[in-house]
C-alpha cells in the first residue's frame, strides 16, 4: 500500500518536474540577470548600459503574468459560460451563430484585434486585458463546444435514465468528459494571450515587452535578448504546466 | 400558446430578435460619428439625431424594425426578406455616413475629418452577425454568402467617390497612398514567401519523417516548442544571430542580410509556419488507405508514380488545409515584423499607435484583417473542391 503510494507520488514529482525547472530558471533569470552582464556585454560591446534597468525584472514579471491572468480567467469563465449556455436547450438557438463566430474569429490576427481595441478602448493596461480576453474567448468557445457536442448521446441517454438532474448532468458527465479538450483550448488560449500581451507594451501597457521593444528602438539587442528569454521561459513554463494537467485530466 | 399565434408554426428567431434590439440601442444611444476640424484635434461625437433630426432617426429605424416583425414569424421566406433587408441597411451604412458629412461639416472647413462613431461600427459588426445567422438558417453555399458582400462593398466605393470625401480613413489613405501600396507590396510578399519556403521545407520534413521513425519524436517536439515561443520574443532573438552573420559573412551581407528588416521576418515566418505545414502534411501523407496504394503497387506502378499519381493528390486536401493555416497565421505575425523593420501594413500599425493616430492605425488593421478573412474564404473553397474532387 505504502509502496503504491509512493510511486503514485514518485510519478506525480516526475511529472511536475519540467513545470518546476523552468519557473525556476524563469524567477533564476529574473533575478539574476545583473550577473549575466558579461554574457550580455560580449552581444553588445559598446552600450553603456547592457542591462535593462529602467524597470525591475519581477515587476514586469508580475504585470505580465497578472495581465495574462485576468484575461485568461475571464475569458475561461466566458467562453466555457456561453458554449455550455448554447448547448443547453434555452440557449440552442444561437448555437450555430456563436460556433460560426468562434470559427471566423480564429482567423483575425492578434495585433489586428489589439490595435482596433486602441481607439475603442485607450492605452494603457485595461485596453490590453479587454482584447486578450476577447481573442481569448475563441479557442475555448470552439473548444468547448467541440468537447460537449463529441460526447457519445448515448452516455446521456444513460446519465439521464439514471435519475440525474441537468446540472448533475452537466458537472458529472459532460464537464469531465469534455475537459481534455476544453483544456487544450485554454492552452492555445494562453499561448497566445502570452505572446500578444508582450507587443501590448507599444500601446502603454508596461510589461515583458518593454525591454524588446525598449531595445529594438535603442538598438541594444542585450535589451531584446533579456526581454525574449524571459517571455520565452514564460512561455515555455506554462505550456509545460499545461502539458502536465493534460494527461492527468483523461 | 406559441404556435398559435404563429400561423407559419415556426417560433420567433431569438436570435436575429436580440441582435435588432441590440443594433436599435446602439443605434440611437451610441455615437454615430464624430468631427474633428483637423487632424490632431479630436473629434466631437454626435449621435443619430444629430446626424437626420428626428424623424429622420425614425426613419432610419424603419428597417431594422421590418427586420424584427420578420423575425417574429422565421417562415423560409421571411428570412430571405430578413436578409435582404440586412444586405440592404449594409448598403446603406456609407450614404448614413456621406448625410452626416454633408450636415455636420460646414464647406469652410476643408480640413475637417469625419471620424466613424461606435454606433455605426457596432450596427456594422451586428448586421454582420445577422447575415452570418441567417445565411446558417437558410444554409446558403458560402460563394452566394460571399457575393452578399457585394453590393456593400460598392455602395461603399460608389459614396467614397463622392460624398465621403472628409471620412478621416479615405484622407489618412490619400495621404499616404504610396507608402500604403508599397506596404500591402511588402506584406505579401513577405507572406507569400514564408508560405512557399515553409511549404517546401514542410513536405521535406514530413517525408523525413515517415522514413526515419526517430525523426518524428524529435521533430514534431522541436517544431512544439517553437510554436510557443512568442513571435515578438523569436523575432528579437532571431536580430543578434543574424547581425552576426552579415557583419561576418559578406554574401549574406551582399544578400542584403541583416538583424534588422527581411531577413528575420522571413526567418521567423518561416520557424512558425512550419509545425501547422509538417503536422498537416505528415497527417494527410499517413492517412491515404493503405488499399488504394496496394492496388496502385498491383497495377504495376513505381514507388514514385505512386507517390505523384496516388499518394500526393489524396493528401492534397489536408495539405492545402495546412497552407490555409499557415497563411492565415503568417498575416497576422507579419504585422509584428513591422517592429524589427521589415515593412509591411504593421507599420502603419506602430507608428499609429506612436501617434496616438488612431486613423492611421485603423489603416493598417483593417486591411490585414481584410486580407486574413480572404486568404482563409478563398483557401477554404479550394480545399472544399478539392475534396469534392477526390470524393467524386
Amino acid at each position: 500500500m505504502s509502496e503504491a503510494t509512493g510511486i503514485l507520488r514518485g510519478g506525480a514529482r516526475r511529472r511536475w518536474l519540467a513545470p518546476v525547472l523552468w519557473a525556476a530558471l524563469l524567477l533564476g533569470a529574473c533575478l539574476g540577470m545583473e550577473s549575466l552582464q558579461g554574457l550580455f556585454r560580449l552581444v553588445e560591446p559598446d552600450s553603456r548600459r547592457v542591462v535593462y534597468a529602467r524597470a525591475d525584472f519581477l515587476v514586469l514579471l508580475g504585470r505580465h503574468v497578472f495581465v495574462v491572468a485576468v484575461a485568461s480567467l475571464a475569458a475561461v469563465a466566458l467562453g466555457v459560460g456561453a458554449a455550455v449556455a448554447v448547448t443547453r436547450r434555452a440557449g440552442r438557438d444561437f448555437l450555430p451563430l456563436v460556433a460560426q463566430l468562434a470559427s471566423i474569429g480564429q482567423t483575425f490576427p492578434p495585433v489586428a484585434v489589439l490595435a482596433l481595441a486602441v481607439p475603442v478602448l485607450g492605452f494603457g493596461t485595461l485596453p490590453i486585458i479587454v482584447a486578450l480576453l476577447l481573442y481569448g474567448l475563441l479557442p475555448i468557445v470552439r473548444n468547448t463546444l467541440a468537447g460537449l457536442e463529441g460526447i457519445d448521446p448515448g452516455v446521456r441517454e444513460a446519465a439521464r435514465g439514471m435519475g440525474m438532474t441537468g446540472g448533475q448532468l452537466l458537472r458529472q458527465v459532460e464537464l469531465p468528459l469534455a475537459a481534455p479538450v476544453i483544456l487544450a483550448g485554454i492552452r492555445t488560449s494562453v499561448t497566445i494571450n502570452i505572446a500578444t500581451a508582450a507587443i501590448g507594451a507599444t500601446v502603454g501597457a508596461s510589461n515583458l515587452g518593454d525591454p524588446i521593444i525598449s531595445g529594438i528602438v535603442n538598438g541594444n539587442t542585450a535589451y531584446v535578448l533579456q526581454g525574449a528569454l524571459l517571455i520565452g521561459l514564460l512561455a515555455l513554463t506554462v505550456d509545460s504546466l499545461f502539458a502536465r494537467l493534460q494527461p492527468t485530466l483523461t | 400558446m406559441s404556435d398559435a399565434l404563429n400561423p407559419g408554426g415556426a417560433r420567433p428567431n431569438v436570435v436575429l430578435l436580440s441582435l435588432g434590439l441590440a443594433g436599435l440601442l446602439a443605434w440611437v444611444v451610441f455615437d454615430a460619428v464624430s468631427v474633428a476640424p483637423n487632424r490632431i484635434v479630436s473629434g466631437q461625437g454626435h449621435g443619430a439625431w444629430d446626424v437626420a433630426g428626428w424623424p429622420g432617426l425614425v426613419a432610419s429605424l424603419a428597417p431594422m424594425l421590418a427586420m424584427l416583425a420578420l423575425a417574429w414569424r422565421p417562415s423560409r421566406r421571411h428570412l430571405r426578406l430578413a436578409l435582404g433587408l440586412v444586405v440592404a441597411m449594409l448598403a446603406a451604412l456609407p450614404a448614413w455616413l456621406a448625410l452626416a458629412a454633408a450636415r455636420l461639416i460646414e464647406s469652410e472647413m476643408p480640413q475637417a475629418r469625419l471620424g466613424i462613431g461606435a454606433g455605426v461600427w457596432v450596427a456594422l459588426f451586428l448586421l454582420l452577425l445577422a447575415m452570418v445567422e441567417l445565411r446558417t438558417r437558410l444554409a446558403l453555399p458560402r460563394l452566394l454568402g460571399g457575393a452578399l458582400l457585394l453590393p456593400p462593398l460598392m455602395s461603399l466605393a460608389v459614396w467614397l467617390a463622392s460624398g465621403l470625401e472628409p471620412l478621416a480613413l479615405r484622407q489618412e489613405l490619400l495621404a499616404r497612398r504610396d507608402g500604403f501600396i508599397a506596404a500591402i507590396g511588402e506584406h505579401l510578399l513577405l507572406v507569400g514567401a514564408a508560405v512557399a519556403i515553409s511549404l517546401l521545407l514542410g513536405v521535406a520534413i514530413a517525408l523525413a519523417m515517415r522514413r526515419w521513425v526517430r525523426c518524428r519524436t524529435l521533430g514534431f517536439a522541436l517544431l512544439n516548442s517553437l510554436q510557443t515561443i512568442p513571435s515578438l520574443a523569436l523575432f528579437g532573438l532571431l536580430l543578434a544571430p543574424l547581425a552576426w552573420l552579415a557583419a561576418h559573412v559578406e554574401w549574406l551581407a551582399a544578400l542584403g542580410v541583416s538583424g534588422i528588416g527581411w531577413a528575420p521576418a522571413l526567418l521567423a515566418l518561416v520557424g512558425y509556419s512550419l509545425l501547422p505545414m509538417v503536422r498537416n502534411t505528415f497527417v494527410a501523407l499517413d492517412e491515404v488507405d493503405t488499399g488504394v496504394i496496394d492496388a496502385a503497387r498491383g497495377m504495376g506502378m513505381s514507388r514514385g508514380q505512386i507517390f505523384r499519381q496516388v499518394r500526393l493528390p489524396l493528401a492534397a486536401p489536408v495539405i492545402l488545409e495546412g497552407i490555409r493555416i499557415t497563411t492565415v497565421q503568417a498575416i497576422g505575425l507579419a504585422a509584428v515584423a513591422a517592429l524589427i523593420g521589415a515593412g509591411g501594413l504593421g507599420t502603419f500599425i506602430f507608428q499609429g499607435l506612436g501617434q496616438a493616430a488612431m486613423d492611421m492605425v485603423l489603416l493598417g488593421a483593417l486591411p490585414i484583417l481584410v486580407m486574413a478573412l480572404v486568404a482563409d474564404a478563398l483557401l477554404g473553397a479550394l480545399s472544399d473542391r478539392l475534396r469534392q474532387g477526390a470524393a467524386s
